[in-house]
């Protein structure tokens, strides 16, 4: 054959090159084995390279509607983690309460904080968070997660509302499964459905409210009038006006869906009934101005302009550690049941052991006052007056992203498993990739100064002052249903 | 004893009985051979050949060129598994030479590497597979691999409909 070969023209060749070619190529799919077929797919990890293979023929289509190979492409992406998310024992209470379903309730007037280490769907898998039918596999988990994660980099549709016609100071934004609720500094409560249609006003407070919280269909907030008021969110009703604070309410969290814990400028916390409107206890040890508070389990802790921050049994009403350390006002805490995160006007952040009051870690860095923090899993992320955003390994206790945010103050900040969203008052918010520390996008038209922001999976909530006018905007980040067919 | 063993000779027979001599280390890099080894016992296998039934003998001299120039390679363990598989497709460029074979032979060598329990070279083998699937269009892939469309013209444009959505975002 070789002989054969050599007498051969070089048009002769090119022929036989023609006529040969083909016939040592092979489809690989049709010659290996399924399960060696499903590990060359193991090794894509592009969704488009994936689809495109699923058009090539029958069989390769059917290989490619194994959903191994797309239970492979969620781990690489990193979308499987809402469905089997272990909660740490300390999340128990707001697992099982409602305030579990809402994605990133945001603090009150300190911002971002601890809670939010809780507000991941335990089981996207089984609920799906806007009412969907849940996905009845990988693939049409993996479409959705990966549509809704497209729309956060470059789409998206949102709607704007002028929320008062002078520009009155947002002190406080929730975003939960059914609401949006925002607090403002002229004593109203605004409550919208969570397309931000506006749904009541609640009218009570004659002051500046400056903290609340949902659960479920009540609210608990308070203010510049000393009172705590509990409401009907579904009607508007007040159902109690709690009174025992003799200044400002600073912050509150609930515990469950009976108990408030509510911070004051009077230096105390006090410990609430919220269905008989009894206060049951009250926390008194703080020198200065109660600014910040987290819950966990029986746990209570308290960030104060004192410098100090407390850890407190609920039950028993009493100091179990103060944390002693800051040079100068605590603004902002977190706790996930271990470890208490503090932020300080002394521009540093500590890491404490709730058990033991130690001092873990000093994390250095901001320039200015840490008055946004959060902490999820093994990351902490910060937010200072000197417009930086610093994200922390909790297990180096070192920074692994340093973020120039914003111009002037981060005034808000949430993350999740997958991204940053951060507010300014040089009016941006920006969206972050929280691995890589990249700017994915901004997402509102700047304005003057951005107020609160908060988001859950597929929606975010802006609360900005434009043209000296307070506005919201409701992103929603959810694909079309045609889409998911 | 450890130097002594990797130069220890062993002698492998193909399903076309051809018999193939080489370091016993280099043998070993196939799991199912170093297990094969371990139960006949040394001095069976000092005497007599190994038979390896299901590879022919180009294919046999070919994972065999593999092992010998990875012989010395650190075996892997399930965490390195898991991160080649996170990372993809990147192939160093000894191996990425040694797999510029026709199609023919890199499916057997995928299929020897399985057989023989060679867990990095059934991984560099796919992989190689993996890279002429991307960036590809389907038409480009059935060219590539000679595929014939067995697709009706409506089932096509539903099966392209459905997979729209991973299109450029």
């Amino acid at each position: 054959l070789a002989d054969l070969l050599n007498l051969c023209t070089s048009q002769q060749l090119s022929f036989v090159h023609q006529f040969v070619s083909p016939l040592l190529k092979k489809d690989p799919f049709t010659t290996l084995p399924d399960e060696l077929c499903l590990r060359i797919l193991s090794f894509i990890d592009d969704p488009k390279v994936l689809a495109r293979a699923s058009q090539v023929s029958r069989r390769w289509r059917d290989l490619l509607s194994d959903d191994m190979t797309w239970k492979n492409l969620c781990v690489k992406h990193d979308y499987q983690r809402r469905m089997s998310e272990v909660q740490p024992p300390f999340h128990i209470n707001t697992t099982i309460g409602p305030n579990a379903l809402s994605f990133g309730p945001q603090e009150n007037d300190a911002g971002g904080s601890g809670a939010l280490t809780s507000t991941s769907l335990p089981a996207t898998f089984e609920r799906s968070a806007n009412g969907r039918p849940a996905p009845r596999s990988y693939k049409s988990h993996f479409k959705q997660r990966y549509l809704v994660d497209a729309a956060w980099r470059s789409g998206g549709r949102n709607v704007s509302r002028n929320i008062t016609q002078d520009g009155g100071v947002v002190t406080s934004l929730h975003l939960t499964s059914k609401y949006i609720i925002v607090a403002l500094d002229n004593a109203k409560i605004h409550v919208f459905d969570t397309d931000g249609n506006a749904l009541r006003t609640l009218q009570g407070h004659v002051m500046g409210v400056w903290a609340m919280v949902p659960w479920d269909d009540i609210l608990v907030s308070g203010g510049c009038d000393r009172d705590v008021r509990v409401w009907n969110l579904s009607t508007g009703d007040c159902l109690h006006t709690l009174r025992g604070h003799t200044s400002t309410v600073r912050c509150l969290k609930m515990s469950d869906a009976n108990t408030a814990i509510s911070g004051s400028r009077d230096t105390t916390l006090r410990i609430w009934d919220i269905n008989t409107g009894l206060c049951k206890n009250v926390l008194v040890g703080h020198q200065a101005s109660v600014r910040c508070l987290e819950i966990k389990g029986d746990i209570v802790v308290s960030g104060s302009y004192d410098a100090t921050a407390k850890v407190w049994s609920i039950s028993e009403g009493r100091c179990l550690h103060t944390l002693q350390g800051h040079y100068s006002h605590i603004y902002a805490i977190a706790f996930d049941g271990q470890r208490v995160a503090t932020g300080s006007l002394d521009t540093s952040v500590r890491i404490w052991n709730a058990q033991t009051g130690e001092c873990l870690a000093i994390l250095q860095g901001h320039t200015s006052l840490v008055g946004q923090l959060q902490m999820r899993g093994g990351t902490l992320v910060t937010g200072g007056s000197d417009g930086s955003v610093r994200v922390w390994s909790l297990s180096r206790f070192c920074a692994i992203h340093r973020l120039a945010a914003h111009d002037n103050s981060v005034t808000s900040l949430q993350f999740d498993d997958t991204r940053v969203v951060s507010g300014g008052s040089d009016g941006r918010v920006k969206v972050w990739d929280l691995k890589t520390g990249n700017l994915v996008r901004e997402l509102v038209t700047q304005g003057e100064a951005v107020w609160r922001v908060a988001f859950e999976e597929e929606k975010c909530v802006a609360m900005a002052l434009k043209n000296s006018r307070t506005v919201m905007e409701v992103w929603s980040f959810s694909p079309p249903e045609e889409m998911l067919r | 004893m450890a130097a002594e063993k990797s130069l220890q000779r062993v002698t492998l027979t193909s399903n076309d009985g051809t018999q193939i001599e080489v370091d016993r280390a280099v043998a070993e890099r196939s799991i199912l051979i170093k297990n094969l080894i371990d139960d006949l016992g040394e001095s069976a296998v000092a005497s007599d050949a190994i038979p390896i039934p299901n590879v022919n003998d180009a294919v046999l001299r070919k994972v065999l060129e593999w092992c010998e120039h990875h012989r010395n390679d650190p075996p892997q363990s399930a965490d390195d598994e898991n991160d080649n598989r996170k990372k993809t497709t990147d192939i160093d460029e000894w191996d990425q030479k040694f797999m510029q074979v026709d199609q023919e032979m890199l499916f057997e060598i995928i299929l020897a590497a399985n057989y023989l329990d060679i867990k990095a070279l059934l991984d560099v083998g796919c992989k190689t597979v993996a890279n002429m699937i991307k960036g590809k269009s389907p038409e480009e892939i059935r060219k590539t691999f000679n595929i014939t469309n067995d697709f009706t013209p409506e089932e096509e444009e539903q099966i392209r409909r459905e997979n729209e959505w991973a299109e450029d975002r």
